[in-house]
């Protein structure tokens, strides 16, 4: 089935954008992406205080009397202005005024139009002064930082959730994730992380907490049993689950019985406090009751360096509340479920039609030659086990399922462009998508920035983000240079 | 795995050991760990020699490994163990993992380790911080226990507990009075706490 859908999508073979409307005017807004239905443009003031939502109206738009077809031709004045191909539907406040908008997080909830944004108050300065209990030492406070559910029809705020003097990564929504109505979000202050359902009538309910417990009534349960004491030194629920599991395996791996003390000293004690001392970074669903957590060290779970240092990888099922496997990122055996069933880790992103289409190494062969290139390429087969792991957990909704990104259809430079969502230092060259199928073909070229490209020479960064709708051949560049206005283009099929 | 591991955990900057001792005692030196014992230094012989001695009885515990238990030392200290005791079979602790604090003193063996638990449970001579009563770990104790004896006499309790002599007076009651309720509540810690 999957076949015939491509074979349907080669049609966007021809149908690509032909025509840029070079620094569109177009109201000064940070704009963010196109919900992956392709019914919203999201974007966010300047301000980061206010959310503003457009509705894309490309297709309505159509020219009356003289509308030659040559490529020369201007387009009527009418056809060039943001407002003849963008809707605006309303502009909501969701920001105090020591709040703002994390511009890097949104979350779309396809199902019931629904969408998830986050503000936050500025970070403390000094990640050491306020050490509550139960923090990590080490990880930073926010004072607050609030998650609001949006119904995107009309900006209605259904729902709010706040998490005070904590810390959630909210770079790139890493800190959550959305499996169909359940979202997670990870407080990497206090090693928590929460399961919230999001209902159709619009609500944010907390179904389950997983850190210092396992089980949604455990700190009940230990209440009613008068065995609260402050100040126990008990591993918590998730490192109790953690340690059993390793050393069950530790202990299973020797069977005889001498050689097994021996076996676990040197594998599990000897590395006991660097196992306690682990703190969870980053978690995604693998199905509704599997999750995949992974562990490493304080100071890589905070800052935003993309280390290769140790960290490990566990299975978590949240209703039995066991941990089903283990790896180290080192490990080839995960390496290998990566290579062949990435789709597992991304599953969720199936959940609309468009982005059964993103392209992976384990729908397309072209993404698998790639993958399989590099693997050859590399000097270091751990090193490149590594570097394959930091993908994992997979970032939620950070793929664009335009068809354009599609690696059976085009070809492109993806040190300059990608499906993956980020933004990219800029070259004065226009960036080329090339026909797989004819490979002397550029289809098309978008190019950021102003026409003429700009006197500069290039010298101040300038910063490139590219919004492509999900379905039609219609994409927003944007560039940004410091100092300077940012210039957005649009590039659609004429 | 083992010496990649710890390669990489120090050169990844990992906060190496716990609670401020970690590197104290490496290999066979037998030197007193930094923060451990809340007793101090009586001299450096006899820390020396408590060294020794807790050396040899690896070496025991190596050779003679009592049932369903193992320990080790946390990191390199020698005077910081963590213990691990299986959930007796046919006990309502069964399936349970249990990892115990085992800390030595410096004139080790002349007085008792501290042990507490790490885990969760629910047990009349464990109170609700972890601490562990037993006869063997107070005045009871001799100089010629050793770390295998006390895993024994840990699990021993374990399944048979002394409520006489309990820290946890409603759970002693519950236990004498009726048992079967009491092992009811204490496999549901079981799951709960300790898998």
């Amino acid at each position: 089935m999957c076949g015939q859908i491509n074979l349907f999508r080669h049609f966007y073979e021809n149908l690509c954008p032909s025509h840029t409307i070079y620094d569109i005017n177009c109201p000064d807004y940070s704009f963010r992406k196109f919900t992956d239905d392709g019914h919203f443009l999201i974007a966010f003031s300047r301000t980061h205080q206010d959310l503003i939502v457009y509705r894309p109206s490309w297709l309505s738009y159509s020219c009356k009397g003289d509308c030659p077809f040559s490529l020369d031709a201007h387009l009527p004045p009418k056809a060039q202005c943001f407002d003849s191909f963008f809707h605006h539907l309303y502009t909501v406040s969701l920001a105090s005024a020591n709040e703002f908008i994390c511009k890097d997080f949104f979350l779309y909830v396809h199902t019931l139009r629904f969408g998830l944004f986050a503000t936050s108050t500025a970070q403390a300065n000094d990640p050491t002064t306020s050490s509550a209990e139960g923090a990590v030492h080490g990880v930073p406070s926010i004072e607050k930082i609030t998650f609001y559910l949006v119904r995107l029809d009309d900006g209605v705020v259904l729902d709010e959730k706040a998490f005070c003097n904590d810390f959630v990564n909210l770079a790139h929504c890493t800190g959550a994730f959305l499996y169909d109505d359940l979202l997670c979000i990870v407080s990497l202050r206090y090693q928590t992380i929460h399961i919230l359902q999001i209902r159709e009538s619009g609500n944010l309910v907390e179904v389950r907490k997983i850190g210092a417990y396992c089980q949604e009534d455990d700190e009940l349960f230990l209440q009613s049993h008068a065995q609260v004491s402050p100040g126990s030194s008990f591993l918590p629920g998730i490192k109790q689950r953690l340690l059993s599991f390793i050393f069950r395996k530790t202990w299973n791996e020797e069977a005889d019985q001498n050689m097994r003390v021996q076996h676990l000293k040197k594998k599990f004690y000897f590395h006991f406090q660097d196992y306690v001392d682990l703190i969870i970074w980053k978690v995604q669903f693998l199905d509704r009751h599997h999750l995949l957590i992974k562990f490493g060290s304080v100071d890589g779970g905070v800052s935003r360096s993309t280390d290769q240092g140790l960290s490990f990888f566990a299975v978590y099922n949240m209703e039995t509340t066991e941990v089903v496997s283990f790896y180290q990122n080192s490990s080839e055996e995960m390496y290998s479920f990566f290579e062949q069933f990435y789709d597992f880790f991304n599953s969720v992103s199936r959940s609309t039609l468009h982005a059964q289409f993103i392209s992976s190494h384990t729908n397309n062969m072209h993404a698998l030659d790639q993958l399989l290139n590099i693997k050859n390429k590399s000097t270091s087969f751990s090193q490149f086990v590594k570097k394959m792991m930091l993908t994992l957990p997979y970032t939620c909704q950070s793929h664009s399922p335009s068809p354009y990104f599609d690696l059976s259809l085009f070809r492109y430079d993806d040190k300059l462009i990608s499906a993956i969502d980020r933004h990219r230092h800029s070259t004065e060259h226009p960036i080329k998508f090339i026909s797989l199928r004819q490979p002397n073909v550029v289809k098309f070229k978008i190019k950021p920035g102003a026409e003429g490209g700009g006197p500069d020479g290039g010298r101040p960064k300038k910063v490139s983000s590219f919004l492509f709708h999900p379905y039609l051949p219609l994409i927003l560049s944007v560039q940004q240079t410091y100092m300077q206005p940012t210039v957005v283009n649009l590039h659609f099929r004429r | 795995m083992s010496s990649s591991l710890s390669a990489s955990l120090t050169a990844t900057g990992f906060p190496s050991g716990g609670g401020g001792g970690a590197s104290g005692g490496g290999g066979g030196g037998g030197r007193g760990g930094g923060g451990v014992g809340a007793r101090p230094w009586s001299s450096a012989t006899s820390a020396s020699a408590s060294g020794k001695r807790i050396q040899k009885e690896m070496v025991d515990l190596n050779a003679n490994p009592p049932v369903e238990c193992a320990a080790g030392p946390k990191n390199d200290n020698l005077y910081h163990w963590i213990a691990t005791i299986l959930g007796p079979t046919g006990t309502p602790y069964e399936g349970g993992v249990y990892f115990l604090d085992i800390i030595f003193p410096c004139d080790y063996p002349y007085n008792p380790p501290t042990v507490s638990f790490k885990t969760r449970i629910y047990h009349c001579n464990i109170d609700s911080a972890g601490k562990l009563s037993l006869g063997i770990l107070k005045e009871g104790w001799s100089p010629a226990m050793t770390i295998s004896k006390l895993l024994l006499a840990i699990r021993s309790i374990i399944i048979n507990p002394d409520p006489f002599n309990s820290l946890m007076p409603t759970i002693a009651r519950l236990y004498l009075t009726d048992k079967a309720k009491h092992d009811e509540i204490a496999a549901e810690w079981t799951m709960r706490f300790a898998r």
